[in-house]
């Protein structure tokens, strides 16, 4: 009798164990920044559909979100699946984190769904594809309408044109002798490099891999230089100004211009109703430049079950869950069909997006871009602004950086 | 007989040998494995170009990371920093701490609470108190600006963490009232140690306040505050974690210090052969201190 209860328990023990390992799972990291993230539903769903498989996805701060993924590739531990941008694409590739996904691709019959090349412009520094968008966003020009109107003032569409309306909007509208608004909330802090290329790319002949010491190159880190030491035009602490500074400074009414996206459209509603447009970057050194700013996932090469992972990630990129996701980041989705029904924003704010597309760019695929952005960049652009270093010194090092 | 007394004797006396180190053995392992090896490993890797995206890239380069941070202008700004920081952060915090224990020594209503109560800044997270700070300090809301501007001893708001003249010396002040309950408390278990009957001796040959504490205060918490300022350098010396949620070394290099450009070089550009370069030559400079405080407790202990 016992010999027979023992041999069933280990039976049912040796079921269960088979069953498990006909599962999988996937483990998925991305980063929201929206506290209630439906993440759980959409990992539901999936589940749902596909019984074999189980998700665990894991939000990431997204501070220290790349300082982790590369230290989770090294240390053996890395998800199966991440949300990721291009900008790590060329480190990542070449670290060999990731999986080519070229003939899954080939095979998924939602690709024709997605918007117009963008599978082209995610492509890996090799030529193979690795990413699979799943939202985007462009930059643009945030403004106080109101405000604007109050002084008899336009949008501005070139930088000198910009310059003058920083100016007359930077006031003290309470007579204590403090400015109460400023013209401009600039980033000065990680992450603000887009700002400063709005001002400093766009000119003829100057990208990041060339042409920045040029004069014209110089010129645009000079201009925003003399913006915040001679013009006055960003509130005194954007040396430090980081996203939450300047959408906080931006919705509480200090600053009356900021640069960013549609993912704060829905905030700034909130806070200011109609008192918040957008419109295209102003156009400097003769030319346009404003940042696409792309998301994607990506299967990792550690994978314990690639195809699993692959699933996972195809199901946020289809129709209707695209949608879901981007309800929760506030990005647009890259679903033409979720594209089309999608309500989300009020339509001035896709507007100024569509109308930014034509001359919207990614960083360079290089592995050099990583450190622009984490170190390179704010550094430099901090000591410019503080007065520590010049502008040409600036552009020096960052050529030099690229040219490594 | 002899021999039966005799064993157990022995045994006792053998175990008594081995015993100490039997109980020591799994301590002294894991400092081992968490504390030796990683140093080695630091000092192993300080000799390599080993940048962390290029993991099978791992090339004998001897002492040129040494070399090339000596001639690097940021590892001489973070170590004048460092050098800045410990020499005013620790002093303030003694001073403070040496006040507050002074104080709390006093016979006064709540003084449990009182002494419950400086514990706090010790006692919150550094990340806690980090975040709390920057909203002190903030240029546009900042309780600071308000109270100075309403004081009338200031005109203009002051981006305190965003202006490379008062971002150190703003984050000098966070930490020395995160560190002074350290020595508060450490102070005031000094001062209890000290016997009443001195005082009494003392104020009947007629000493003054000021003269019994120079004679008999100072000298009776003299070793305490010596091993406290000793271990709280090599504490204040490492950490960097309050400078990196508050300014993340900026603006500029403004509030670089070697431990945190350590870290950025290793966790955010994953040039560890570098990072573990700065890291081994801060060791370095530190061992000093580290000796110092060696000898005086073995001095102690002895």
């Amino acid at each position: 009798m016992k010999f027979k209860t023992l041999t069933g328990i280990a039976s049912t023990l040796a079921l269960c164990a088979g069953m498990a390992s006909a599962d999988s799972t996937v483990r998925f990291w991305y980063h929201f920044d929206n506290a209630d993230n439906p993440m759980d539903a959409l990992v539901a769903a999936f589940e749902e559909a596909n019984p074999d498989i189980t998700v665990e996805a894991e939000n990431i701060p997204w501070n220290s979100y790349y300082d982790q993924l590369y230290t989770a590739v090294i240390g053996g531990n890395a998800p199966d699946a991440a949300m990721v941008k291009m900008f790590a694409q060329p480190r990542l590739v070449e670290m060999g984190a990731l999986a080519p996904i070229d003939d899954w691709l080939a095979d998924w019959d939602g690709a024709d769904g997605l918007q117009d090349n963008l599978i082209e412009l995610t492509r890996g520094p090799d030529g193979q594809q690795y990413y699979l968008p799943v939202q985007y966003v462009v930059l643009y020009l945030y403004y106080r309408p109101d405000m604007f109107e109050e002084l008899g003032l336009s949008v501005p569409t070139t930088c000198d044109e910009f310059r003058e309306t920083a100016k007359a909007l930077t006031r003290d509208t309470d007579g204590d002798g403090q400015t109460d608004v400023y013209g401009f909330g600039f980033r000065g802090a990680k992450g603000g490099h887009d700002h400063w290329a709005t001002f400093t790319l766009g000119a003829e002949g100057v990208s990041l891999t060339e042409g920045l010491t040029s004069e014209a190159g110089v010129a645009g880190t000079q201009f925003v230089a003399d913006l915040f030491q001679q013009d006055g035009v960003f509130p005194p602490s954007a040396p430090n100004d980081g996203f939450q500074e300047i959408i906080g400074a931006f919705k509480a009414g200090k600053t009356a211009m900021t640069i960013h996206h549609i993912g704060s459209a829905n905030g700034m509603v909130e806070a200011l109703g109609d008192n918040v447009s957008a419109a295209p970057v102003p156009e400097c050194g003769g030319g346009h430049w404003t940042a696409f700013g792309d998301e994607s996932t990506a299967v990792l090469s550690s994978a314990e079950d690639p195809e699993a992972a692959w699933k996972w990630i195809t199901f946020l990129s289809t129709e209707g869950n695209n949608t879901m996701f981007n309800e929760a980041t506030g990005q647009l989705p890259v679903v033409k069909a979720d594209s089309e029904s999608w309500t989300l924003h009020p339509q001035r704010f896709v507007q100024a997006t569509v109308d930014s597309l034509p001359f919207a760019e990614m960083l360079p695929n290089s592995s050099a871009t990583a450190d622009f952005v984490n170190t390179a960049w704010p550094t430099n652009m901090q000591r410019v602004l503080t007065g520590d270093i010049e502008p040409a010194e600036m552009n020096a090092k960052i050529e030099e950086l690229f040219a490594e | 007989m002899t021999h039966v007394s005799e064993t157990p004797k022995h045994r006792a006396s053998l175990g008594r040998q081995v015993l100490p180190y039997a109980m020591l053995t799994p301590a002294v392992l894991v400092t081992l494995a968490i504390v030796f090896f990683p140093m080695l490993q630091t000092a192993w890797m300080s000799l390599h170009e080993y940048v962390l995206f290029r993991p099978n890239d791992f090339t004998w380069v001897g002492l040129d990371n040494f070399k090339a941070a000596l001639n690097d202008e940021v590892f001489w700004i973070s170590l004048k920093h460092t050098i800045i920081w410990m020499c005013t952060t620790i002093p303030a915090q003694l001073l403070l701490g040496l006040v507050t224990a002074l104080l709390l020594n006093q016979e006064f209503p709540w003084r449990p609470v009182a002494r419950a109560l400086i514990i706090i800044p010790w006692a919150l997270p550094s990340v806690v108190i980090a975040l709390m700070w920057v909203w002190i300090y903030d240029s546009n809301y900042g309780i600071a600006n308000e109270f100075l501007l309403r004081m009338g001893l200031i005109q203009q708001a002051i981006p305190w963490l965003a202006d490379p003249d008062t971002a150190l010396a703003s984050i000098i002040l966070t930490l020395t009232w995160q560190g002074f309950p350290f020595f508060a408390v450490m102070i005031l278990a000094g001062l209890q140690s000290i016997p009443q009957s001195y005082y009494e001796a003392a104020s009947i040959d007629g000493a003054s306040a000021w003269r019994q504490f120079w004679h008999i205060t100072l000298p009776g918490i003299s070793g305490v505050m010596m091993t406290a300022v000793l271990l709280r350098m090599i504490w204040v010396a490492n950490s960097f974690d309050v400078i990196f949620v508050m300014t993340g070394g900026g603006p500029g290099y403004a509030t670089h210090t070697l431990p945190l450009y350590a870290f950025i070089k290793a966790r955010t550009n994953l040039d560890f052969g570098y990072g573990s370069a700065i890291a081994v030559l801060f060791t370095l400079l530190l061992m000093v201190v580290v000796v110092f405080y060696l000898k005086r407790t073995g001095k102690a202990a002895s």
